[in-house]
């Protein structure tokens, strides 16, 4: 199997069939990065098939010196940040659904040993983080939840290492804000 | 809530499964490739396409660009600022058709 950089070199060369193949390979990290920020399986794959449009419109200026899946994963995680922007404005005119009883009972539980399964957690932190900023709630994903380094973060963002520093901090503080108030419900 | 909780809160959230691709996923997105205007990949874009993509950003701006104005000339009113048209007429007046010179 021949590797992106050959693949590229064909879809350019006017093979668009080959595009295909190119999506195949990096369609389950794109979906990975995705799922972070939208818990809708259908809007997901919506998202992600915009991520690779907008790949596709733009692969005149891929220059091939990053490898493609740093490329194609700082487009996901822009395509995000619109998508979280457009749905902030929904949110605050429709307002947050209800959060489950498994969730709110280990938020309220004082017991430091409790755990909460995967889906209850997700559930938690997309509510929480639908009260920060798109900015914020960027950050902290790809910090917290994809482990990414600074030096990446910066260069997914294209900020300095210290904003992302200075940025994260004030968002896991309001996280943790957002989480306190959510107790509250 | 404090450090612990939000990382063990972190730490089960890690563990959500992606959704799985639709095994035609691809497929779809050729398509969708497929009825793009025809920009190839590698292709630049034409002056007109790339106006068009900018539009939205465009539209703001021109919004934002008539707000200002339109609070400048109010704030330099409400302050009995002379106004552009007085300054015009008084450049005007006083450069270049100033009846008592000629």
């Amino acid at each position: 199997m021949s590797d992106d950089a050959e693949l590229l070199q064909r879809i350019r060369a006017g093979a668009t069939d080959e595009f295909a193949e190119l999506v195949r390979r990096h369609q389950a990290q794109v979906f990975g990065i995705l799922h972070r920020y939208e818990r809708d399986a259908q809007r997901v794959e919506d998202l992600a098939q915009e991520t690779f449009l907008k790949a596709w419109r733009a692969l005149a200026q891929f220059d091939g010196r990053a490898p493609f899946e740093h490329w194609i994963s700082r487009i996901a995680v822009h395509t995000a940040l619109d998508h979280l922007r457009k749905e902030k404005r929904r949110i605050s005119a429709v307002g947050l659904p209800d959060l489950g009883d498994d969730a709110l009972d280990w938020l309220r539980s004082g017991d430091e040993k409790s755990e909460l399964d995967a889906r209850s957690a997700a559930e938690v932190l997309a509510q929480a983080m639908q009260r920060l900023s798109p900015n914020d709630r960027v950050i902290l994903t790809l910090q917290e939840l994809e482990g990414r380094s600074v030096k990446e973060i910066a260069a997914t963002l294209g900020v300095t290492g210290i904003t992302v520093r200075v940025r994260a901090v004030r968002a896991r503080a309001r996280l943790k804000h957002a989480l306190e108030r959510l107790e509250k419900t | 809530m404090n450090d612990n909780k939000l990382n063990r809160l972190f730490a089960a959230a890690r563990k959500h499964p992606a959704p799985v691709p639709a095994p035609d996923f691809a497929a779809d997105v050729l398509r969708a490739v497929r009825r793009e205007p025809a920009v190839a990949a590698g292709e630049p874009l034409a002056i007109f396409d790339q106006l068009n993509r900018l539009f939205p950003r465009l539209a703001l701006a021109a919004a934002a660009l008539i707000v200002v104005s339109l609070a400048t000339d109010y704030g330099l009113t409400a302050t009995d600022w002379p106004d552009l048209g007085a300054g015009v007429a008084q450049v005007s007046s006083q450069l270049l058709f100033n009846p008592e010179e000629l």
